[in-house]
């Protein structure tokens, strides 16, 4: 009989450690997508774009399995507790970074549409890359406290999403002022807004995976930190 | 019977022997007293010795010395003997353990050392550092969790790895490492972090540079087999003929000058340090230098020459004087007619400075880190029309540094730039 429940217990807990490492693995696809995304705009270097449209399928596929998991998990063991916020968790982080994709996947088209158009120089190249950056080092941290189970780290990047959206305002003031200076920039700086407000819906989609961690984490024991849980 | 349980039984045998003598001298009864009484007080003592065993065991630590007496000074010091010395094995196994893992932090390349699932068992400081990871916070942590690359993840899934993955580490500030995987026994892997950022950028200052020499040589060879293939095929007068080859001749003479300038470049580079000993005439140097800027100019500017101390200058005549004279008929070149240039020269126990002051375009402060980059221009065509090949700057700045001298450039656009040489002390004598 005990043999039985640990052997049980076991094979639960290796599901919810696949499903963890599921969610991570489709969220390094997606950080190296957005990366490749962003770069591939700053550089010109559009001939990556076919290849981030085609990793978004791979995403696709990740979170239709990792849904399905979530659901075997929960009509086969019926977890509670943390077991079921990190299920519940999941399912809503899944969500959050395939939409992250698709944001990626819109970056990367602008790019390519800016960069086909022609030599002209970017304006708010600069800022729309530092924005970027921030949006980037977000998704990481809010992946890394998911990994960590780190509601601290969770609390840093719900701030840091202040930073972004006001960066995104201002770009989108500069990049108006511009195209009222000189209309032949509308199509381009058209592009950039786009583009600057996929940056900054990444950017969201962090903050709510960062949310969701919280809501994993919290609500337990402090005493027992979910750390010992360990997927 | 062995010894000991014939020691255990004397005080018993005693007793009876006592008890015995009892019965036999007084009474039965008072025999049987003694009997009991002797049995009692051995209990006593055992129950003594047992009490002892019972609070040493509860804290069988070294300090507390576990003394019996009697039959049990045996067995209790055995025991006291034998706990002494597991702990000295452990202490020993833990300060040995202790070394192998501070050798391990003090490695300058990054180690993890992961289990079954790619779990994190141990990592080492640079590690740490290269990956950003937390020695604390991650062990037993699957390293795929927070190394999401999906390059790596694939690496370590694919299980090759005869070839070690450069990875861009994001998470210490853009580093570019190379990862090895060593596997050793029951799915344990041993992950190897090198940083490798410097070998990569200068790589891609290689291609940078391979790619700029086919470039600006290519320029004025798809001109030159222009020109060649009009000859071959049109019918031409005599001037056009002329003309033709004129520009022929240019071209040919761009691609020489480049090739030229590479070439003193590697000699440059190849050369051994300049001499220590060997006394360059800066008088006469700076003297020809101003001669040499005057048949260049043409009488196009006016240029002065001012030395405010004496000196000489240890090292190289030729890379020295190709050096400074490179930078006059680069002010002579970027400044328009009716400027001024002005050589000056001056000497002083830090050291000398010979400064090149022109009239001239200027350039903008973006510009001036970059000047010295090979190939580098500030405007392309502006520069080609003058003749430069774009490596006369970088020639400049490594014969100065063999001569631990430093190229200083101020500059204000549309006024005028100033590209002063430092020498040190060492360099400089005959004050």
């Amino acid at each position: 009989m005990n043999e039985y429940t640990q052997h049980v217990t076991k094979a639960f807990d290796q599901e919810l450690s696949n499903l963890r490492t599921h969610v991570l693995e489709m969220g390094g696809l997606v950080e190296a997508q957005i990366r490749a995304a962003t770069t591939a705009y700053a550089t010109g270097d559009i001939a990556v774009v076919a290849e981030i449209v085609d990793a978004d399928t791979r995403v696709n596929d990740f979170e239709i399995v990792i849904d399905d998991e979530c659901a075997q998990v929960v009509a086969k063991r019926q977890p509670t507790a943390f077991d079921l916020r990190l299920v519940m968790g999941v399912s809503k982080i899944v969500t959050d970074l395939e939409r992250v994709g698709d944001e990626a996947k819109k970056i990367a088209k602008g790019a390519r549409r800016i960069h086909q158009r022609g030599q002209m120089p970017l304006p708010r190249a600069a800022d729309v890359r530092h924005v970027s950056s921030v949006t980037v080092a977000m998704l990481r941290q809010a992946l890394d406290a998911f990994a960590r189970l780190d509601a601290e780290a969770s609390h840093e990047v719900i701030r840091a999403d202040e930073e972004v959206d006001i960066a995104f305002k201002a770009i989108l003031r500069q990049l108006i002022t511009f195209m009222m200076e000189d209309p032949r920039t509308i199509s381009t700086a058209m592009d950039i807004i786009w583009i600057a407000r996929a940056i900054e819906r990444i950017g969201d989609h962090a903050k709510n995976i960062a949310e969701h961690v919280i809501k994993i984490v919290e609500g337990r024991d402090i005493r027992h930190p979910p750390k010992e849980k360990k997927a | 019977m062995s010894l000991p349980v014939v020691n255990a039984l004397v005080y018993t045998l005693v007793a009876l022997a006592l008890a015995l003598v009892a019965a036999l001298l007084v009474s039965a009864e008072v025999g049987w007293v003694v009997f009991t009484l002797g049995l009692l007080l051995q209990l006593g003592y055992h129950l003594r010795q047992w009490t002892l065993l019972e609070a040493w065991s509860r804290q069988p630590a070294p300090e507390n010395e576990l003394g019996g007496s009697g039959v049990w000074y045996e067995p209790f010091s055995r025991l006291y003997r034998h706990e002494r010395e597991l702990r000295q094995q452990i202490a020993h196994w833990q300060s040995e353990l202790a070394r192998f893992g501070a050798a391990g932090q003090a490695l300058t390349f990054g180690i993890v050392a992961t289990s079954q699932g790619e779990r994190i068992e141990w990592l080492n400081r640079a590690a740490e550092q290269l990956l950003g990871l937390d020695q604390r916070a991650d062990l037993g942590q699957p390293i795929t969790h927070l190394i999401r690359q999906p390059a790596f993840v694939a690496y370590l899934e694919a299980g090759d790895f005869a070839q070690p993955l450069k990875l861009r580490s994001e998470r210490a500030g853009e580093r570019v490492v190379a990862v090895r995987v060593v596997d050793y026994g029951e799915g344990r892997r041993l992950i190897q972090i090198t940083d490798v950022t410097q070998a990569e950028r200068l790589d891609q200052t290689r291609r940078d540079f391979v790619a700029n020499v086919s470039h600006e040589l290519r320029t004025p060879l798809t001109v030159l087999s222009g020109f060649v293939e009009t000859l071959q095929e049109l019918e031409l007068d005599a001037a056009e003929r002329r003309r033709y080859q004129d520009l022929m001749a240019e071209q040919s003479l761009r691609m020489q000058r480049i090739v030229q300038d590479l070439l003193s470049l590697s000699t440059l580079e190849s050369a051994p340090p300049p001499p220590e000993t060997e006394r360059i005439d800066v008088a006469a140097l700076l003297d020809k230098l101003k001669r040499d800027a005057e048949a260049l100019s043409g009488g196009r500017h006016a240029i002065s020459l001012e030395i405010a101390s004496g000196g000489d200058i240890l090292g190289a005549e030729g890379e020295i004087a190709s050096a400074l004279g490179n930078l006059v008929s680069n002010a002579v070149r970027y400044t328009p007619e009716g400027g001024t240039i002005r050589l000056h020269w001056q000497s002083g126990p830090a050291g000398a400075e010979f400064a090149v002051v022109d009239s001239g375009i200027g350039i903008e402060a973006a510009d001036i880190p970059r000047l010295t980059e090979r190939f580098y221009r500030v405007d392309r065509g502006r520069s080609r029309e003058t003749g430069g090949t774009g490596l006369g700057l970088a020639i400049v700045k490594h014969a100065l540094g063999r001569h631990q001298a430093t190229l200083e450039i101020t500059s204000q656009p549309g006024e005028g730039s100033r590209f002063a040489v430092r020498f040190p002390a060492a360099r400089v004598v005959g004050l």
